[in-house]
């Protein structure tokens, strides 16, 4: 009985929350034709939104891989003073509301920002510009890496490494054929979810980004910009993209869990 | 000489793992570090091997094969090092885990591929694991990891091998043919061996001499005969197997005290049996004296079919032979 309950609610709302408003997206964006689909997501303002998109999201995955990396081998395999510091701060995204993470970029690099001036006599623009929409979302999609490799890097220790370093490996021989190996499934993992917060960032990009159309605006932003306009069909037709989007991230999500898995398996009991 | 550390002490934070310890280990000799945890023997192995560094002081200086440690990068040290829980790469075949410390050498160092490939097969023969060569180390059992690891050390031809706990993390009965093919082992190659343990039948039955630590520091350094029999504190003494503490100031080991069903001798102590073991080799009887002290007693088979001893029973616990009397009375300091 209790089991039926708690099915019944699952799928109600998994129903009703996620899957209707996924056949929803479908079903609207197709609603005017084939024909006014491929025009929507034809137009020169939306394809300079996915371009600045893709942009934007290659740009932040290099980066938070790079520092994703090097923070996670920082935490996991040293002790140092401030390694909760930097622990909690590698959270502070997840934990701040994105639109405050935009308003932060704007109070430091905003005409009126710290660092406004510094800025506009050389020229150099980053809010409501493309460095702008790059920089915060490099800061909210910050966290998903590290977050992924540091529980398995901890957990893995450092004696593979170790066993490395002595048997005659320097250290970018030990990272690149022994810690590297141990985590790229780990580290993809954490590429697409970073990926897909990447490209669907709306509340941080929106702050700083100025919507200008064909220049700052991501697919987010350009969606809400359609919807606004009451232009619905090609919203949701764009949103498709997003959409799409989504779904491949998660096959892919799933794929790589379950390679995880497999190379988690419990070690064989000794024999 | 292989290895020479001199007033090597560590510092953690919390506490002091090694206070101004020496030692050293000639070459070609298989040296055990034998300790209950916390005694720092690990730290000293890894202040050997160079992954941990002792505390600066002007007097320390750790040697291997003369050259000072601390002025040679990890990686050119040469140091075969076995860890307790194998450390394999785990997503290497047994094979490419043997031939890793080949294939990280410079290249102008490297070997060719046909002379690694008979480098890697012979020390698989070596292991006797030839045929598992394309495994991966989740498919082995312990005792199996433990030999891969251990070519996969030997596969730089190390000028010294450090096991730290090698056995550990085995159940008994793989435990013990381990250690006998690690004896075998180092009579064949012959490569100078630290092994930490803190199993002192292992370090009794393995090693050429036995460096006892307690506390961080260095108790005693001897042969096996040694320090079993000329424990050099009442520590050793303890630590090396059960001790009976005999009219309140004589340390006598279960095997050397013997049961009569009379008083034949005026040092015999009446003691009622509390518990007789006798599966094993010999027969363990666990005594309490009128004082309610206990007592260990170990007898051989014929002995016990003999006295045909039951528990409940009052007998009289004396020490087999006067010598050890004397021999064990000054252990007490």
């Amino acid at each position: 009985m209790t089991r039926r309950v708690l099915t019944g609610v699952s799928v109600a709302f998994v129903g009703i929350l996620i899957l209707l408003p996924l056949i929803a997206v479908f079903i609207e964006a197709f609603r005017k034709g084939i024909p006014f689909y491929l025009a929507a997501i034809s137009d020169p303002l939306a394809i300079s939104a996915l371009r600045l998109t893709v942009l934007t999201a290659a740009i932040s995955l290099a980066a938070n891989l790079i520092f994703g990396l090097a923070a996670s081998w920082l935490i996991a395999k040293f002790s140092f003073p401030g390694r909760s510091l930097l622990l909690s701060l590698i959270d502070l995204p997840f934990a701040v509301s994105p639109v405050i993470s935009g308003l932060i970029f704007i109070l430091l690099f905003g005409a009126q920002g710290w660092f406004g001036n510094a800025l506009t006599e050389r020229g150099i623009q980053i809010v409501f510009a493309t460095p702008g929409v790059i920089l915060a979302t490099v800061f909210v999609t910050f966290p998903f890496i590290a977050r992924e490799l540091i529980p398995l890097m901890q957990e893995q220790g450092t004696e593979e490494e170790e066993a490395a370093m002595l048997l005659g490996a320097s250290g970018w021989k030990t990272f690149r054929r022994v810690t590297l190996p141990n985590i790229r499934w780990a580290l993809v993992y954490g590429v697409v979810l970073a990926n897909a917060r990447a490209m669907g960032e709306f509340g941080a990009v929106s702050v700083v980004s100025g919507h200008i159309r064909g220049r700052t605006n991501t697919l987010p932003l350009h969606i809400e910009i359609l919807y606004n306009e009451y232009n619905f069909s090609a919203a949701f037709a764009v949103a498709t993209l997003l959409a799409s989007l989504a779904l491949v991230t998660l096959a892919a999500k799933a794929f790589l869990e379950w390679r995880i898995r497999a190379e988690e398996r419990p070690l064989a009991e000794e024999a | 000489m292989a290895i020479d550390a001199r007033h090597v002490s560590k510092t953690f934070s919390k506490y002091t793992a090694l206070r101004d310890v020496s030692l050293k280990v000639d070459d070609g000799e298989l040296i055990a570090l034998l300790g209950p945890s916390g005694s720092g023997k690990t730290t000293l192995l890894r202040i050997i091997a160079g992954l941990d560094m002792a505390d600066r002081c002007a007097e320390t200086a750790v040697f291997v094969n003369g050259d000072d440690i601390s002025r040679q990068p990890l990686s050119r040290r040469r140091v075969g090092f076995v860890f307790q829980h194998y450390a394999l790469f785990r997503h290497m075949s047994v094979f490419e885990n043997v031939a890793f410390g080949l294939r990280v050498r410079p290249r102008r160092e490297r070997l060719s591929e046909p002379k690694l490939r008979k480098r890697v097969n012979d020390l698989l023969e070596l292991i006797q694991l030839t045929t598992w060569s394309s495994h991966y180390p989740s498919q082995l059992s312990g005792g199996q990891r433990q030999r891969v690891a251990l070519a996969r050390a030997l596969a730089i031809e190390p000028s010294v091998l450090l096991l730290d706990e090698p056995f550990g993390a085995l159940d008994a009965k793989v435990r013990q043919e381990l250690r006998r093919w690690l004896r075998e082992l180092h009579e064949r190659v012959h490569v100078t061996s630290v092994l930490v343990t803190h199993d002192q039948e292992e370090a009794l039955e393995v090693a050429d001499r036995v460096v006892i630590m307690n506390q961080g520091r260095i108790e005693q350094v001897g042969t096996p005969d040694e320090v079993f029999h000329r424990p050099a504190s009442e520590f050793v003494l303890r630590f090396l197997g059960n001790v009976n503490l005999f009219h309140g100031r004589t340390f006598v080991r279960p095997h050397e005290l013997d049961i009569d069903l009379q008083p034949i001798d005026p040092e015999s102590v009446s003691a009622r049996i509390v518990r007789i073991q006798s599966a094993g080799p010999i027969v363990r009887i666990e005594l309490t004296t009128q004082d309610g002290e206990a007592l260990h007693v170990e007898i051989p088979h014929d002995r016990h079919r003999e006295l045909q001893l039951i528990a409940g029973a009052v007998v009289y616990v004396r020490v087999k032979s006067p010598a050890l009397i004397r021999q064990h009375a000054g252990a007490g300091h």
